[in-house]
């Protein structure tokens, strides 16, 4: 169990010997990388077959035997365990492959997986806030590593805002340590009931989720979303949509249930959702090329996971982590079947017909996100909607309308684009600006690969569905459960109140 | 196994094998027999359709604490029945000749498509049509939705594109609709099983009702194509392929009042939907959905007037009848829904028989434009004749079925006291009347196009399904009672009292209705005038077709005159002026609001100063902090030194 | 509150307003980093102020000062780590913010926020192959940025 650890030092290891080892080998240095990532994914999977309460009992690991909350440690449980499992996973599936890749990305990548993790599976607020600004690094590094010209100036405004952000963050940690002179998370959820519910209590969240929305997507801080997905490859887009800004809205939604139990708290995610919801789809709607589209409908779903986590109770947990996990399989393989379809939306006027099997998991993987049933995109929608309309308060009202009109719209764009797809050839050629047209290419079989097992994956969720609800509510039970967190990491109390360790 | 998981089973066997088997040509002759056998199985329930007990499936899943469940009672034996017959004889109209040229005219892929689109749609009907509770419910209804998108995808046309993709985004509005009604619903009753939540619709109040009503109308009502959401049926529906637009002209748009009939009127209620008052107003909610039933008589049909495409012309009737299977629903006595129900069959069978007149017309002389045919009778005069049967129908003349269900809405409308709604049924029955009889003089009367020459009678493929359907029509319409068993144990199955009925019709205090009866008299009425004219002289000159003329000029035979451009010229100047295209005009201002709210939306992402959002984010949110509690517990601690004080 | 925290605070406080004000209203990139600097050595004097004492010690415990513990007043050391990270961080956010700088002066020849931003736009699009945001009738000629790249690249050849 305690092994957990290596899944940060690892990767942070590899990140700076990998410069190193390329000066004698490059092939070594490569293969570093990728033994690393194989190695953190044989530790998570050793650890859940090894413990399966898991399930039941999350657990918590003192770092270098000093204990919490004078120590520091980390808290695995079942949805920090899935996305720890999940960083790997994915920045190997979503790994630069090819030759010319320079070994500054790939020491990068490790950073990243570095950061990552410890994000996840951090158990206070010092170490989320440094894992945090790692990642940050490690991504605006990545963005501007692409090379171009587009994509040096979109990392360079992600980096302003980022670090805005992340001032603002650490002003926010800053107000909650002197509230109550701890940083870790489960001693701060102790005192949190009597020393954060207040308005600085409320202050601190509204400046801590301003510095993460920025990786969140969270609207208005997401301005650079269509300009870095826009311009770095469709891989690391993937990467950034589908995992990054999910990593930062778990972590936003624990940090929330252990610190925060106000409700303005709650309504202040609902708005910025609501309004990154409509505004995302909206700005969808008139998109001219699949990346930007994909990119802004990405902004319109952060939206309603920040809608669905904003509802009190089991019911907005349960339909937040279906909208977030769902999405962090769909995203990303979209934006693999991007990587073919680069270019204006009119130039892929009749590619059903050269590439039909592509064209097919589109539409699987749109249906989904829709949410049609019986896709596991509708049994998100339906939480939602539910959750939203037990709610009384006049802004969960508004979503529930909102999130239809932004459904509407969505099935508009995505379904006029379809119809581009199904167009006969020949039949009004693209005329937008001839010497500015790409082509079409085709895709790569990985990443059709992934976007096929994704759709696959989708298909035999529909089939285990029972099992699979199960399993959500587990997730959700454990994920709202405040006072397992705090037995976890004290064992020793369980309903007596700790004394602050002042 | 029931016997319902035999027939849902076996036809989700039978798509996965037309799918698999789609590019082989015997697979027109396989779906024939899969739907012929599924009716078969269907046939074997028939008990439902007397008032048997509902039958289970087997089959649940339980999710999220919600029981999924599938069960066929009378209403949706009734409905499934002309589901299978409809999807039976229009797979048996695709499996000859016109399948044939289908294929050469576009691909042998495109005909297996259609093949599938078919069995999907049958499929995920009978799903609908079995489900058990809401949620169930609305996943049927979305698995139509989509199969019916499928179905109208196929043509590849820019028309039928456009049409396409309008349907699916008013479709999807009235899903989420429903969705949200669903939401609403189980956070009131706490459940989604139809008997809880009728039972936990008693304790709501009439305001959460209200909505409840609102919504799931506003669902169902985009489904059928009711004012104001009546835009996008009639291009979608006339675009389809031939043979699928007689499937779904007969029953797709019917699912919508399958839901309505399922939720409205057995869950919630039709006496909790009149007890709503609407304020300001005399009208209480029944009332306004009987007058959205009655507009959509009225509105679509005088559109359909003005069509001059057949096709077109016949899809945009099918929008008018819906408005007179929901106003005969929303009489809400037995005389009246049991009209409304029934409606729902009549008008499968003869919209289904004058789709394929149509699509045989097509299959002939290559168009449906009406400026293009005319004097067909002479080379199609089966054909002419199954027409003339099914407008009959339509237009609800005796003998045929239509009239027996238009006159139940009227009967009901009157015994109710509704004289205005009963006034513009009428007129609704008026536009029908004519635009029916534009169809067809322009495409089978006047004189023969020289290019038509040489066309010949439909194939007998396509004559057998479209005689059958005369065939019924005529029976139905003489022996009413066949239908009305069916119609009164779906009545029962949806709460209301069964309408007194015997073979020949109604049976009623007030002055029942015997077909047998109507018949015999209009029969012996014609038999009477043939033999004054036969045995008093019979003095008839036969002329040639060609020996006429036209503003004092003798006609050559080069030249054919058929009356077709700005028919009812007359008419139109008369009521031209009332078409003023608010409905049309309204959609686009609707999509240049979405467009402006897009244009103004992306300025919030092209901020030159990317901090700037941040900053505005913080300001905006600590404003919000500092009003939501007040300035009361500021003095907390807001000292930033002070937390060991 | 003492005068000293009172100067100490505000002028924290007042450094953070400088810089956020200087990333608002500055238009040159390399100023817009300079305040980014000034913004976070603002906030990180506030998260000192939040743990300093004004008759504080370092927060070390010798061996003699065990007898009277609660006559000591320490300087609270966990906002002085904290700062150290951030400030170390800080460091290294400018480091490649300014290597971002000098390769978006390199391939954009301007420094200028508003002109990088449109340029960008005009590069996103040509690199998806939609039309151009800019109007003909724009008074910004993009051209000219273009054409600068371009002399920029024979530059350095």
């Amino acid at each position: 169990m305690d092994n957990i650890v290596l899944l940060v030092v690892l990767p942070l290891l590899a990140a700076f010997l990998m410069p190193v080892v390329a000066r004698s080998s490059e092939v070594l240095a490569r293969t570093l990388g990728l033994s690393v990532l194989f190695i953190s994914i044989a530790i998570i999977l050793n650890v859940w077959n090894q413990s399966g309460q898991i399930d039941s009992q999350a657990v918590s690991i003192a770092i270098g035997g000093f204990l919490p909350p004078l120590g520091i440690n980390f808290y695995v449980d079942q949805i920090s365990l899935f996305f720890a499992l999940a960083v790997p996973v994915m920045v190997l599936l979503f790994w630069p492959w090819n030759r010319s890749t320079s070994i500054r990305e790939y020491s990068l990548m490790m950073l990243l997986t570095a950061s990552a993790s410890g994000l996840i599976l951090s158990g206070d607020l010092f170490n989320i806030y440094v894992f945090y600004e790692l990642l940050a690094i490690a991504s605006y590094s990545l963005v501007a590593i692409q090379g171009r010209a587009a994509a040096v100036a979109a990392s360079f405004r992600y980096l302003l805002m980022g670090s805005v952000g992340s001032v603002m963050m650490l002003l926010g940690i800053a107000i909650i340590y002197t509230q109550t002179g701890t940083l870790n998370l489960a001693h701060l959820s102790l005192l949190a009931p009597e020393k954060l519910n207040n308005i600085l209590g409320l202050g601190s969240f509204a400046l801590i989720l301003t510095g993460m929305g920025v990786k969140a997507e969270l609207f208005p801080v997401n301005s650079w979303v269509p300009e870095v997905y826009g311009s770095v490859s469709s891989n690391l887009a993937a990467l950034m949509a589908g995992l990054l800004s999910k990593l930062a809205v778990i972590v936003i939604v624990r940090l929330l249930i252990l610190l925060f139990p106000q409700p303005e708290a709650l309504q202040l995610m609902a708005v910025l959702g609501i309004m990154g919801v409509i505004t995302g789809e909206l700005v969808a709607w008139r998109a001219k090329d699949f990346v930007r589209m994909l990119s802004f409908s990405s902004i319109g779903q952060l939206g309603l996971v920040f809608l669905a986590f904003s509802i009190p109770g089991e019911m907005g947990m349960m339909a937040g982590i279906a909208i977030v996990l769902h999405h962090m399989v769909v995203k990303p393989a979209l934006f693999m079947l991007a990587t073919g379809w680069r270019g204006s939306l009119e130039n892929l006027s009749g590619v059903a017909r050269r590439s039909p099997f592509a064209v097919l998991l589109f539409i699987v993987l749109i249906l989904s996100l829709l949410g049609i049933p019986p896709l596991p995109g509708f049994w998100a929608k339906y939480l939602l909607m539910v959750g939203l309309s037990s709610q009384d308060g006049s802004i969960y009202t508004l979503g529930m309308f909102i999130v239809p009109v932004a459904m509407i719209i969505e099935i508009a764009y995505l379904f006029r684009l379809v119809m581009i797809m199904y167009r006969k050839e020949g039949d009004e050629a693209a005329v937008n600006n001839p010497d500015i047209k790409v082509a079409p290419q085709s895709h790569s079989k990985w990443g059709l690969a992934i976007a096929a097992s994704v759709a696959a994956m989708l298909i035999a969720i529909v089939l285990q569905l029972q099992p699979a609800s199960d399993k959500l509510v587990s997730l959700a039970s454990q994920l709202s459960d405040r006072n397992q967190y705090i037995s976890t990491v004290f064992p020793q109390i369980h309903t007596v109140r700790m004394q602050s360790i002042k | 196994m029931t016997v319902l998981d035999d027939l849902l089973l076996f036809t989700a066997l039978a798509s996965v094998a037309i799918i698999a088997l789609r590019r082989f040509a015997s697979i027109s002759k396989f779906s024939v027999v899969v739907y012929a056998l599924a009716t078969v199985l269907l046939i074997k329930m028939s008990a439902l359709g007397y008032g048997g007990e509902p039958v289970y499936s087997s089959f649940t899943v339980n999710v999220l604490g919600q029981i999924l469940q599938w069960r066929f009672d009378a209403l949706s034996w009734f409905f499934a029945l002309i589901t299978l017959v409809s999807a039976l004889l229009a797979a048996f109209f695709m499996s000859g000749a016109w399948g044939e040229k289908y294929c050469k005219e576009h691909s042998k892929e495109a005909y297996g498509l259609l093949q599938v689109a078919l069995i999907l749609n049958v499929l995920s009907m009978l799903v609908l049509l079995a489900s058990g509770d809401l949620l169930s419910l609305f996943i049927g209804w979305e698995l139509v939705s989509w199969a019916s998108f499928m179905m109208m995808a196929l043509n590849p046309d820019k028309l039928a594109r456009k049409a396409a993709i309008k349907y699916i985004v008013y479709a999807m509005a009235g899903a989420m609709a429903f969705l949200m009604a669903i939401a609403m619903t189980y956070n009131m009753t706490g459940s989604l099983d139809y008997v809880q939540v009728m039972q936990g619709m008693a304790h709501l109040s009439n305001s959460q009702i209200a909505l409840l009503v609102s919504l799931y109308v506003m669902g169902f009502g985009i489904k059928m194509g009711v004012i104001p959401f009546h835009l996008w049926q009639a291009a979608a529906y006339a675009e389809t392929p031939g043979a699928g637009a007689v499937f779904m002209g007969a029953i797709s748009a019917r699912m919508g009042l399958y839901a309505l009939l399922v939720v409205i009127v057995q869950i919630i209620g039709l006496t909790r939907v009149a007890a709503i008052e609407i304020p300001y107003t005399f009208l209480d909610m029944q009332n306004v959905l009987a007058w959205v039933g009655a507009l959509t008589t009225i509105i679509p049909t005088y559109i359909a007037l003005k069509q001059n495409d057949a096709r077109h012309l016949l899809a945009w009737h099918g929008v008018g009848q819906g408005g007179y299977m929901l106003l005969g629903v929303m009489i809400s006595d037995s005389i009246g829904t049991a009209g409304g129900i029934m409606h729902v069959f009549n008008h499968a069978t003869y919209q289904a028989a004058l789709f394929m007149t149509v699509t045989a017309v097509i299959y002939r002389t290559g168009t449906s434009n009406f400026s293009k045919l005319g004097g067909l009778v002479t080379q199609m005069p089966l054909t002419f004749m199954v027409m003339v049967v099914s407008i009959i129908g339509l237009a609800g003349i005796p003998p045929m079925n239509g009239f027996v269900s238009k006159w139940l809405i009227y009967r009901a409308l009157l015994l109710d006291g509704q004289p205005l709604l009963f006034v513009a049924a009428v007129i609704g029955t008026l536009g029908t009347i004519l635009s029916v009889y534009k169809l067809v003089h322009n495409t089978f009367l006047g004189q023969l196009r020289l290019e038509h020459q040489e066309v010949r009678e439909a194939p007998l493929s396509m004559l057998i399904p479209m005689l059958g359907l005369a065939i019924i029509i005529f029976a139905t319409g003489v022996m009413p009672g066949v239908v009305l068993d069916w119609v009164a144990a779906a009545q029962i199955a949806v709460g209301i009292a069964p309408v007194e009925h015997n073979l020949g019709g109604i049976e009623l205090v007030q002055g029942g209705l015997d077909m047998i009866w109507v018949t015999g008299i209009m029969f012996y009425g014609f038999a009477v005038g043939a033999i004054i004219f036969y045995v008093l002289g019979g003095k008839s000159k036969h002329i040639h077709q060609y020996d006429n003329y036209a503003g004092g000029h003798f006609l050559t035979s080069k030249v054919r005159y058929h009356y077709s451009n700005h028919f009812y010229a007359g008419l139109m100047h008369m009521i031209g002026g009332w078409y003023r295209n608010v409905f049309i005009k309204l959609e686009h201002a609707l999509v240049s609001l979405v467009s402006f709210m897009s244009q103004f939306s992306e300025n919030f992402y092209r901020s030159s100063q990317p901090v700037m959002l941040v900053a505005v984010v913080v300001v905006l949110a600590l404003y919000f902090v500092l009003g939501s509690s007040g300035g009361a517990e500021v003095s907390a601690g807001v000292s930033l030194g002070g937390f060991n004080q | 509150m003492p005068a000293i925290e009172v100067v100490l605070y505000s002028g924290a406080i007042g450094l953070s307003i400088i810089g956020l004000a200087g990333l608002l209203l500055l238009n040159n990139v390399f100023r817009m980093l300079l305040a980014l600097v000034i913004l976070e050595a603002g906030v990180n004097l506030l998260l000192i102020l939040s743990g300093f004492r004004l008759a504080g010690v370092a927060p070390i415990l010798l061996p003699e000062q065990m007898s009277n513990l609660s006559a000591i007043v320490m300087n609270d050391p966990v906002p002085q780590a904290l700062v150290l990270t951030a400030i170390v961080i800080g460091v290294g956010v400018q480091a490649l913010g300014l290597a971002m700088i000098m390769r978006i002066k390199a391939q954009y020849g301007t420094l200028n926020m508003l002109k990088i931003r449109e340029q960008l736009e005009f590069d996103l699009a040509v690199q998806s192959g939609v039309a151009t945001p800019v109007s003909a009738h724009s008074p910004v000629s993009l051209a000219s940025g273009r054409e600068r790249q371009l002399s920029n690249h024979k530059d350095e050849q």
